[in-house]
């Protein structure tokens, strides 16, 4: 049945980006938003604005009873979640189900299996996809002793209901095993309500690249080529590139066709992404998780294939087939990705909240922003220090990169602090000109010769 | 320039400066920090900080925690939230009781039976005056003032916003 009111319930760009994909195709939006983003411009931009509740994610964004309500209070009959906050919860899905409300991502049931990692890496062995070579569950720390052993130093030792980085550590040797085992899992009973522990090869010389894909829900399943997200802060995405241009055109087709193999065993509905260890000394990929949700970098795979991957999820949530056959969709060009945060980074990335007195991106050709922000915007403390996205697209990496460095260096932003420039030292690196880099670079290399800068 | 200072105001704090102001003999206090605007005065006129500038922006009395406004029934207390109000103003002298969450507001613990306050009652700060109901999960929501309930702003049975005004009491 095909969408005529949706609300929104997510913050910031995706918010505003939701409610003008809907707009695009005449369906209306009803935003729902904490009292701190009144005036946002997702606010802005929908037909109807309702205040769910104070600031507090937890009291508003959080709540899928709240936000369902809602959503039935208003008559609207689909509810887009963004990303983040409730966007991965079987619960939110399962509850708009059961009250007929169109969830714009993919089944709960497929959210839940998911979820959990281990059951995610059985979908992805069952489906022939290749997996870092590890371990099941682990129970005590002496089974984590004997199974590094076994795989070989170093070895990277995970919670289970753990993501975005938190709940893992890197063991180089026995004894990192033996300290930390214990620790990690007594943390992540505490921040998941689940200690289960397990351990997987630590590969050295990697890269973080990702396969974008569209499921219409009975097991057709398309792509939308990959991305490169190596440039990483803490696990944070920070840089984002499509295609993965160090990646050659045999190796590319496996990740493709391992990605699709994967969501299409699940029947996978809506957009979700596959990521994977790009192991970079062995020419090898390997599956880490599924993300069943619209992501932050969507952009980038959008600039390089020409289509809108907001609008299509409210095309196959609206029961539309997924009409593109895998040939439709080329990449054709190149595009980079970058995070404009609220954030000092000369002062450990400490959120640098507060009011815009200057909002001036810069303009022209393949230069796209996606952001919620202008001159005058309160950027409120509760949330994530996000405030754009810089995508630039050329035809080729080359051209793209300079086209970056000089849309940085033209983007001013006052009233805040920001990354900018981080942004623009990354931009202009050497090995990021050069694209010789891994997920540990920003951390080993850019990092310490960025605060050199400020001495 | 960042406000990384910026705290969270609570409930405490603002008892707290009830209490500072109660003792320190002014006759106004305008304090503004983040998002939150307090407005004191012993005026039982006053309209609030900048009244004469925006009309538009009513002074509405404390929102929940509704107990804010309990320990100082004599003083005209303002809380007047930044943003669009869209309320018609609340009269002098008197507080609004306002809406927890989103939700569905009943002026009665169940259908057909006796609303929980009418127009004329005296409350206390304890006393239920209506329910929210988010998802069937129905929340009690206590008056949070002494007084005498004015006007009953909300309709029965409609879908209310944060922060919106339900009830207007006149303390005493």
């Amino acid at each position: 049945m095909p969408i005529r009111r949706v609300l929104s319930i997510n913050r910031g760009e995706i918010a505003a980006r939701v409610v003008k994909a809907a707009h695009a195709l005449g369906i209306e939006a009803v935003q729902a938003v904490s009292q701190a983003d009144r005036e946002s411009r997702a606010a802005q931009l929908a037909d109807r604005v309702v205040v769910i509740g104070p600031p507090p994610s937890r009291q508003s964004y959080l709540d899928a009873q709240l936000l369902v309500h809602t959503a039935l209070q208003t008559g609207c009959d689909a509810l887009h979640p963004g990303y983040g906050f409730l966007s991965e919860r079987e619960h939110l899905a399962r509850l708009c189900a059961e009250h007929g409300i169109t969830f714009i991502g993919p089944a709960a049931e497929t959210i839940a299996a998911l979820g959990d990692k281990l059951q995610a890496k059985a979908i992805a062995e069952a489906a022939g996809v290749p997996l870092v070579p590890g371990t099941a569950q682990l129970a005590q720390a002496e089974d984590a002793v004997a199974a590094a052993e076994s795989l070989g130093y170093p070895v990277l030792i995970k919670a289970s209901a753990g993501g975005g980085g938190r709940g893992m550590f890197i063991a180089r040797n026995r004894e990192d095993v033996q300290a930390g085992f214990d620790k990690a899992s007594n943390e992540a009973r505490e921040a998941f309500g689940d200690g289960t522990m397990y351990m997987e090869r630590y590969v050295e010389n990697a890269r973080h690249v990702e396969v974008q894909v569209f499921g219409d829900g009975t097991g057709k399943v398309i792509h939308f080529g990959e991305r490169d997200c190596s440039i990483q802060r803490r696990y944070q995405k920070v840089f984002e590139e499509a295609p993965c241009a160090a990646m050659p055109d045999a190796l590319r087709a496996q990740l493709h066709r391992s990605a699709v193999d994967l969501v299409a065993s699940l029947k996978y509905r809506n957009a979700g992404t596959v990521e994977f260890l790009y192991d970079m000394d062995r020419q090898a990929i390997y599956f880490i998780e599924v993300n069943a949700r619209i992501q932050v970098e969507h952009p980038a795979s959008e600039q390089v294939t020409g289509h809108d991957l907001v609008r299509l999820q409210f095309e196959i949530a609206g029961g539309e087939p997924l009409r593109w056959i895998q040939d439709q969709i080329p990449v054709r060009r190149h595009a980079i990705e970058v995070r404009l945060n609220a954030e000092d980074p000369y002062r450990q990335f400490q959120p640098s909240p507060g009011r815009i007195t200057r909002w001036s991106p810069p303009q022209g050709a393949g230069i796209r922003l996606d952001s919620h922000c202008y001159e005058r915007y309160l950027v409120p403390p509760y949330y994530d220090s996000m405030v754009g996205k810089l995508i630039i697209t050329a035809h080729d990496r080359e051209s793209c990169v300079l086209r970056l460095q000089e849309a940085l260096a033209r983007f001013e932003v006052e009233g805040l602090t920001t990354n900018l420039p981080l942004l623009r030292f990354i931009a202009s690196h050497p090995d990021f000109v050069a694209n010789q880099l891994n997920t540990r670079w920003l951390e080993q290399v850019l990092l310490p010769a960025f605060e050199a800068t400020r001495e | 320039m960042s406000s990384t200072d910026k705290r969270k105001v609570t409930a405490d704090d603002i008892e707290n400066l009830l209490e500072i102001f109660k003792q320190s003999g002014w006759d106004e206090m305008h304090l503004q920090t983040g998002e939150l605007e307090i407005f004191l005065s012993n005026d039982p006129a006053a309209q609030g900080p900048r009244a004469a500038a925006a009309p538009a922006a009513a002074p509405v009395a404390a929102s929940t925690p509704v107990a804010v406004a309990a320990g100082t029934p004599a003083a005209p207390i303002v809380i007047s939230a930044a943003g669009p109000s869209g309320h018609a103003p609340i009269p002098a002298g008197q507080v609004a009781i306002k809406a927890p969450n989103l939700g569905t507001f009943y002026r009665s613990p169940k259908p057909g039976a006796e609303p929980y306050v009418e127009v004329g009652q005296q409350i206390e700060t304890t006393t239920e005056v209506c329910l929210i109901e988010v998802m069937k999960l129905f929340t009690p929501v206590q008056g949070g003032v002494k007084g005498i309930v004015r006007e009953i702003r909300a309709r029965d049975g409609q879908m209310v916003e944060f922060d919106e005004v339900l009830i207007v009491v006149e303390p005493n």
